[in-house]
């Protein structure tokens, strides 16, 4: 047995009784093995034994959706971290917070990386889907894969809104009230809504614990389930898309009309279907180690970024929610800011309209845009059409985002980032 | 794979248990999602009442416009006419500001007159008025569950 200290020590514990009983496969030495490794333990057999050279390469799909789930363990970690000093009622919030920052040791730092990392999963989840988008990777068989990422889409940004008040100052009270008046002018259900949502007329204790309830259990429940059923169909769906991928990865087959001169799985058979002949499996190389370790790899540098900002970027929290004096002017967070310059023009139009036209044209997209061209290539000639009106939508949001967070000061009034803001009028 | 053949027509049997236990599946989430929402839905509130007294008439200036924090309304006399307007934005539901000309809201900068119509701004309706009566023991009596129009006014 040769090589670094830490690799003999891992094989000598591989071969105690306690060892063999841990893992049920050693650390691979063989082609064979890495094929075991993978699907033989439980943490990696999500995850297919040979993957496509092509999914290896970074410019494929940028590692998004992974970075988003990593972001989202990070979250998880980092929130129930918090949840250990953090009371959500209105008399104690702001004081826990405060604790956190200045009395808990390294409190400062998990309440920081639980900040960055929650503004890094929106930004990454946006891109997730951009990348998508541009790669036409909507396209059968994937069209509810689709549907599932849209549902994460907006639970991300429900996670994000609901913690948003938790902190209870000044940025999260406004925020909320801003945001659950826009649920009120829905139509027909609105009014109820936002009762029910704040749990009474105003935001106030049953606003802050249901908020709380949303935010720590069942918001991240829904969305971890969400997940672990989204990386499950990237597997079924046929792994990554790809430009030379036909239409149906299996072929069906009738039932009762099986040919007798192959042999099938028991999984192919449950499904009526078997893997097409003549598939090229060249392209492919083994999971262990090539695809394993690149994932740890990432791993390690979004925890180093998010580990990064935290220590040299204090999350804000501004002075403790006051009823009577909204900030001029009142924000939302950032990735709700488009949403705000909208609304600052009509309430309904912009805060129900246009993000309700928004969210069923992303439910509907893979079940319209159904041709197969240049599916699985970034900006395909042949999508041209479809990718030009997202990217307009997204330069839209885009500009609006920078207007509502940069450009506008006190009263919503147009204001130059690199101007002075013009001295407030006092008012009673 | 199919147990029975798949053309037969359904027996009466069948029929009956489809229909039962289509109907009871659809009942009971029906009764669940009702449950559900009644749960959720508070039956007390522990909120400022939104009847509330206001202090005695003589409290407020002739021509006084008073912000009363906790309510978030502005009291207004004129002469002995006394009216109660909500500082709560039509928009969004920030707390207006006090300017000369009439309210401000700080939010989405929708400008109201002293009537609480709009005069710019996002807002979709004005301010709204409240009713003020007179309590037996000489208070003024806010009711906010009450909109009145802005010309209504209790004189004293």
């Amino acid at each position: 047995m040769n090589g670094p200290l830490p690799t003999r020590l891992w094989h000598l514990f591989g071969r105690t009784l306690v060892g063999r009983s841990v893992f049920r496969v050693g650390l691979p030495q063989s082609n064979l093995e890495r094929s075991q490794a993978m699907v033989s333990s439980f943490l990696l057999h999500l995850q297919p034994a040979k993957v496509n050279r092509r999914a290896l390469k970074p410019g494929t799909t940028l590692g998004l959706g992974l970075i988003s789930l990593y972001l989202f363990l990070i979250l998880a970690v980092t929130g129930v971290l918090l949840m250990f000093y953090y009371v959500p009622s209105t008399d104690r919030a702001y004081g826990s917070m405060k604790d956190l920052q200045f009395v808990v040791s390294a409190g400062l730092v998990v309440r920081n990386m639980h900040r960055w990392a929650a503004h890094l999963m929106v930004l990454f989840v946006v891109l997730h889907l951009c990348r998508v988008f541009f790669t036409g990777a909507y396209k059968r068989p994937r069209e509810f894969n689709w549907l599932i990422g849209t549902a994460l889409f907006l639970l991300t940004l429900g996670l994000s809104f609901t913690g948003y008040l938790l902190p209870w100052d000044q940025l999260a009270f406004w925020a909320i009230t801003v945001g659950t008046n826009i649920a009120g002018y829905a139509p027909v259900i609105g009014p109820r809504l936002k009762f029910l949502l704040l749990g009474g007329n105003v935001v106030g204790q049953e606003a802050l614990l249901r908020f709380y309830a949303l935010h720590v259990i069942v918001l991240p429940g829904i969305a971890g389930l969400f997940i672990a059923i989204h990386l499950w169909r990237v597997r079924k769906d046929g792994g990554l898309s790809r430009p030379d991928e036909p239409a149906d990865l299996v072929q069906q087959i009738e039932p009762g009309q099986m040919p007798a001169n192959k042999s099938y799985g028991l999984m192919e058979l449950a499904r009526g279907t078997t893997p097409q002949v003549g598939r090229n499996p060249e392209d492919d190389v083994f999971s262990w180690p090539h695809l394993v370790f690149r994932e740890a790899l990432l791993f390690l540098a979004v925890i180093a970024v998010v580990l990064f900002l935290a220590i040299f970027w204090n999350a804000p929290l501004e002075q403790v929610a006051n009823a009577i004096h909204p900030p001029n002017p009142a924000k939302a967070p950032w990735y709700f800011l488009g949403l705000q310059e909208l609304v600052s023009y009509s309430a309904f139009w912009g805060g129900v309209v246009v993000p309700g036209v928004l969210v069923l044209a992303l439910v509907l997209l893979p079940y319209l845009d159904r041709g197969r061209q240049g599916a699985g290539r970034w900006f395909a000639r042949e999508r041209a059409a479809a990718n030009a009106i997202f990217a307009v939508c997204l330069v839209v949001a885009i500009v609006l985002t920078v207007i509502g967070s940069l450009f506008r000061g006190p009263n919503w009034s147009w204001q130059e980032p690199w101007k002075e803001p013009p001295a407030m009028t006092e008012e009673q | 794979m199919n147990p029975t053949p798949p053309n037969d027509p359904p027996s009466r049997r069948d029929f009956f248990e489809l229909t039962l236990g289509w109907l009871a599946a659809t009942f009971a989430t029906a009764a669940s999602t009702v449950a559900a929402v009644k749960f959720l839905t508070p039956n007390a509130l522990y909120e400022p009442s939104l009847r509330f007294k206001a202090g005695r008439p003589g409290d407020y200036a002739d021509g006084s416009v008073t912000f009363l924090d906790d309510e978030r309304v502005f009291i207004v006399r004129r002469g002995n006419a006394f009216q109660c307007l909500s500082a709560i934005c039509t928009h969004l539901g920030c707390t207006v500001n006090r300017t000369g000309q009439g309210y401000h809201c700080p939010c989405h900068g929708t400008m109201f007159n002293n009537e609480g119509q709009v005069l710019g701004g996002p807002a979709p309706r004005p301010l709204e008025w409240f009713l003020v009566t007179l309590s037996k023991d000489n208070r003024l009596l806010v009711d906010k569950t009450e909109r009145v129009a802005a010309d209504k006014c209790l004189v004293v």
